[in-house]
């Protein structure tokens, strides 16, 4: 205890007096960590609220269920209720239907509604109505009185209904009225959805959305454990396509889809904290070398050189320690930006989240501190190495020695490049669970590969450029030259932080429009089509319910469309999420195409739509292993399926893999199977876009009201690249917050190398050199770290971008896109880089004569 | 004084440094023996070898050859960490810069060997301030040493080195940075140490001030001893 009293008073007395007698250079520092662990920590909060309120919902969705029955594709027949209920095994069964619907007149936002038997859901899920004075059980009235229903809290007064009031609700059979009886108190059931739910009875919500005598799926409760004779038993009691499952089977598939978008989310926003750390280690580099004469005294005095390492690594700890502290603030906005935005990226592209708060967990409070802490502690190692191996001797010196470090440049270069060459086959080891971690372990190897072969770089710069300078660009430029080819491993780490952001920014600005262009392509050719027609919000309720008869009459008998009919069904393969969508080829063909990975389009669509075999998605197959001429087995409502993989297509959609097979085929083989939804495309090309698709909608919508959903071809497809970009607007601003951090660095670091050679520099000024020449000289370094930081960087970028197209990405999503560079894009940004980059050397230039040379000059 | 066991002990003593393909002698089979309470004046031109010589007695650098035994240390085969207990403990250094920690006050200064020797706090402060006292420094305990005069640095320097109650003071050139008046009150005050605490000091400088007190003078050209003469 003495000990640390001791360490923390001469911490106080050396370092933090340091620090307050240089209020800007460590406010410099101390926003970059800030602004680094503030985006880290606002990314993970945001993202881990989004999680965690699908997983809650989830759970409380699921109740107390022990087992679920399902039909893979399809409905489950209501009538087995009674006879689960019957088996000895189970304790409790309950029949579960939902749907997202919402209010004619209203906030024009969904909510899900609930149909459930609240006499058969008592034992399993917890949800009350609440009481006024001296009423009776409201719950009651929904069994007594049809098109009731019971409001969660935060539905009733986003929808501003009260208890007696009437609305109209839309579904594919059209709208009905229904009256609320009463409010869920806010928990258990009544929380799921951020409290946007409403629960009817199940016969109502069965007449409304026309599913009488089916389910969605029933609950179980069993008694204790049940044996697997018991269990098998059950099983024995379903009927062919229905299948006994654990409840967390829809909420690992969800919250599968989601972890790779939140851990590549969560990596991004690292980037920041990893600039930062190059900002620590600049200060903390800068105090070690500009007070060796002051180490060298307290080593003098008997300090050990223990004691100095660990100064240096409490001044990196404390300036991790109130980054992070000043972070709070700046992340409690942060989160509230970023909650919005990966909330609804999360809702729009995996499954649905509603977040109502942020719960700050310990853990996470936690984790945020420690690895801000441990980037800062890290960046200070080098540093408090160096203060450690300061010699006592260097006491009587009249002056600090100059120290540089340009030996063993060519060993850190062969190190270096070992670790580029070691990239590639570390990459193509296969991905753990979708997590991309031999992608994110080469990337780590890249960044290192390149950082170290920064001294060997600009040491060749320097020698190679040095004379040429001298006869064109003048002494400033020639002594710049000098200085760097000699700088060593300081100006190396430094111009390493401006590779990493400036690689960064090159691969995420080549993946971003690479993979913009590809689905731009994959739009055009595979979501081609004029006019898509689905039932009500089936896109919402994930494409459940089929056409209505009388609109695939109607729609047959058009004679100015052709028809590509389409019936999609959400899936599970081995526990991945997919969509098995039956379509007509033939129709599809005509007017549209896939975009083909493997196998031959021309060979291949009589075969497809002879059924006689499938295409899956890349996502489909990089996930699940199965390739072309492997076999595609399945059973979907009752019906066995076993199809020859004929090809690969690129596909897009984010919850899961496409199984594409033939519509006819499943029709024939089920005995007869209803439209889901379908595409128009106009005969005469000419009218795809004009006022005849108008007047096809205004017909549908005369006839069918409100029954369907339309969307024009057109529309559908711009808001799918709207959806695009918004989804990378967010990785837009985390690379920027990077940027600046890296800007902070450039600042820092060139700073450092003014302040480390003040002598030096004043020597310059006491032979002859003029101010201008000297700023010169400074502006000279910037010049030659910039580019050698620029180029190392776009080198770097470039194979990071393949890193991320064709490894991270396949291995986080499945998918890949075809590979681009746009080189407008990288005109355009990186001189402005190059120029920012530059504008951050003009503190360094303006701390040159601060103090008198004179006195500079003068010993000690 | 000749019968005790020496304070320092000196055989073949050499520090050669590195410099590319060559060396440069630094100190060269320098032998000497100095009994305890002595007052040393070690004399000689800029390179003769006089810092060298004061580096490798304070423990701060290592001979390349020779015997070197201090205060019953055998310095050439000490572990860094006995080293760091030989500085704290043993040796009290004054500079001619000073050396002063620049971000602490006077009594922190004057304190820190003894808190770096695990001393409790409490007693450090007592015993430091006796010694502010003692060299009228009292007044300026809480001053930084940018707010000091050269004399007033000094004296400093003399309280923290004698803060671990050595049993050596080394002086570097202690009046080199000082005018004659504030010269001579430092050797007047390593006089007193001398006489009064009964301490070895050397004294490494180029002035005439110390030679009167000292009893044995050590004159060193080109890293050797020469004579007990020295040249001017």
């Amino acid at each position: 205890m003495r000990s640390l009293i001791f360490f923390l008073r001469v911490f106080n007395w050396f370092s933090l007096r340091q620090v307050r007698q240089h209020p800007w250079r460590a406010a410099t520092v101390l926003a970059g960590v800030a602004l680094g662990a503030a985006v880290f920590g606002s990314v993970r909060l945001a993202v881990h609220a989004s999680l965690d309120t699908f997983g809650r919902s989830m759970d409380v969705v699921a109740g107390s269920a022990d087992h679920t029955v399902t039909r893979p594709g399809g409905r489950v027949d209501e009538a087995l209720v009674v006879r689960l209920l019957a088996h000895p095994a189970v304790r409790a069964a309950s029949p579960f239907l939902s749907t997202y619907t919402r209010a004619r007149d209203g906030s024009g936002r969904s909510f899900l509604l609930i149909g459930l038997d609240p006499i058969l859901d008592r034992p399993l899920r917890e949800w009350q109505v609440a009481h006024g004075s001296g009423e009776d059980a409201k719950w009651v009235r929904l069994l007594s009185e049809p098109y009731t229903l019971i409001a969660g809290a935060a539905l009733a007064a986003s929808e501003g209904w009260t208890a007696g009031q009437t609305m109209a609700l839309g579904h594919r059979q059209g709208t009905a009225s229904f009256t609320m009886v009463g409010q869920l108190v806010p928990e258990g059931l009544a929380t799921t959805e951020g409290g946007r739910i409403a629960i009817t009875d199940i016969s109502t919500f069965q007449e409304f959305t026309g599913t009488i005598g089916a389910v969605d799926r029933i609950d179980l409760v069993l008694h204790s454990a049940p044996t697997d004779a018991a269990l098998a038993s059950l099983t024995a009691l379903l009927p062919k396509g229905t299948m006994l499952q654990g409840p967390g089977e829809a909420k690992r598939s969800g919250q599968g889809m989601i972890r790779a978008y939140a851990l590549n989310l969560s990596i991004l926003s690292f980037a920041a904290l990893f600039v930062g750390m190059f900002l620590v280690y600049s200060l903390v580099a800068l105090n070690a070398a500009s007070r060796r004469r002051e180490l060298a005294i307290l080593r003098s005095i008997g300090a050990s050189a223990r004691t100095l390492f660990w100064l240096f690594i409490a001044e990196g700890a404390f300036f991790g320690l109130v980054g992070w502290l000043l972070a709070l603030p700046i992340s409690s906005f942060m989160t509230r930006f970023l909650l919005a935005g990966v909330s609804r990226t999360i809702t729009t592209l995996f499954v649905r989240v509603n977040v109502a708060d942020v719960a700050l967990s310990p853990e996470e409070i936690a984790f945020s501190l420690g690895a801000t802490l441990v980037v800062a502690v890290l960046a200070a190692v080098q540093p408090a190495w160096e203060a450690m191996r300061i010699a006592p001797k260097e006491v009587m010196a009249a002056a600090s020695p100059v120290y540089r470090t340009g030996k063993g440049s060519r060993r850190l270069a062969i190190a270096g490049l070992l670790c580029v060459l070691a990239v590639m086959p570390l990459a193509g080891l296969p991905g753990y669970r979708g997590i991309p971690l031999p992608g994110y372990l080469a990337t780590l190897l890249l960044f290192l590969g390149f950082a170290l072969m920064a001294p060997w770089g600009l040491q060749r710069a320097g020698r190679r450029l040095r004379p040429a300078l001298r006869r064109h660009a003048g002494l400033p430029a020639h002594l710049a030259a000098g200085y760097i080819q000699d700088s060593g491993s300081r100006t190396a780490i430094s111009v390493g932080a401006l590779m990493t952001a400036v690689a960064l920014f090159t691969a995420l600005v080549i993946m971003v429009q690479s993979f913009r262009h590809t689905v731009e392509i994959w739009v055009d050719q595979t979501i081609s089509g004029d006019l898509f027609v689905t039932t009500r919000m089936a896109e919402t309720n994930h494409v459940w319910e089929p056409l209505p008869d009388d609109v695939q009459t109607y729609l047959q008998g058009l004679t100015t469309v052709d028809l590509a009919p389409d019936r999609r069904f959400n899936l599970s393969y081995d526990g991945f999420p997919f969509l098995l969508e039956a379509m007509d080829f033939q129709a599809f063909d005509r007017y549209g195409s896939f975009f083909w990975l493997e196998g031959e389009p021309r060979q291949l669509m009589g075969p497809l739509t002879a059924g006689e075999g499938v295409i899956v998605s890349e996502v489909f197959a990089n996930r699940t292993g199965l390739s072309v001429g492997d076999r595609f087995q399945y059973q979907v409502r009752g019906v066995s399926l076993d199809w020859p993989i004929l090809g690969i297509v690129r596909d897009y959609r984010t919850r899961g893999g496409v199984v594409f097979c033939s519509l006819a085929d499943l029709q024939q083989r089920s005995g007869g199977m209803a439209w889901g939804g379908v595409r128009l495309f106009f005969k005469d090309r000419q009218a795809a876009d004009g006022p005849a698709l108008e007047r096809v909608q205004e017909d549908l919508h005369l006839r069918f009201g409100d029954r369907l959903d339309m969307f024009a071809g057109r529309n559908l497809r711009a808001s799918v690249l709207k959806i695009f970009d918004e989804t990378f607007a967010i990785t837009t601003v985390l690379l920027l917050i990077a940027l600046v951090v890296a800007a902070l660095g450039i600042t820092t670091t060139l700073t450092v190398l003014v302040l480390e050679r003040t002598r030096e520099l004043n020597t310059v000024y006491a032979v002859g050199g003029s101010l201008g020449q000297i700023r010169g000289m400074i502006l000279w370094e910037a010049v030659f770290m910039v580019t050698v930081g620029e180029i190392g960087g776009l080198l770097c970028g470039f194979i990071l971008s393949y890193l991320l197209v064709f490894v991270i990405n396949r291995q986080s999503f499945g998918w890949t896109f075809l590979y681009g560079v746009d080189w407008s894009a990288l005109a355009f940004s990186l001189p402005l880089i190059v120029a920012t980059a530059l504008m951050a050397a003009l503190p360094a230039m303006r701390v040159v004569y601060r103090v008198p040379p004179a006195t500079l000059l003068r010993d000690r | 004084m000749s019968n005790l066991a020496p304070i320092i002990d000196a055989r073949d003593l050499s520090r050669v440094y590195p410099l590319g393909d060559s060396a440069v002698v630094g100190l060269n089979r320098v032998s000497l023996t100095i009994a305890p309470g002595e007052m040393v004046v070690l004399k000689g031109n800029s390179g003769s070898g006089k810092s060298t010589l004061l580096s490798l007695l304070a423990g701060l650098d290592d001979p390349t050859e020779g015997r070197l035994h201090v205060a019953g240390y055998d310095l050439r085969n000490l572990s860094e960490t006995r080293k760091n207990t030989y500085r704290r403990t043993v040796v009290g250094m004054i500079f001619q810069s000073f050396n002063l920690l620049p971000t602490m006050s006077v009594m922190e200064n004057v304190c820190l060997p003894a808190l770096l020797a695990g001393k409790p706090y409490p007693e450090t402060i007592e015993r430091a301030g006796e010694l502010l006292d003692w060299l009228d420094m009292g007044a300026r305990r809480g001053h930084r040493p940018a707010q000091l005069s050269g004399g007033e640095m000094q004296r400093t320097a003399i309280a923290r080195a004698l803060i671990n109650d050595p049993a050596l003071i080394l002086a570097d050139e202690p009046t080199g940075n000082l005018d004659s008046r504030n010269g001579g009150l430092v050797i007047d005050l390593l006089r007193e140490l001398n006489r009064r605490w009964q301490r070895t000091v050397v004294i490494a400088t180029h002035s005439n001030l110390a030679d009167p007190f000292a009893t044995l003078q050590i004159c060193l050209k080109d890293g050797a001893i020469t004579d007990s003469t020295c040249d001017r």
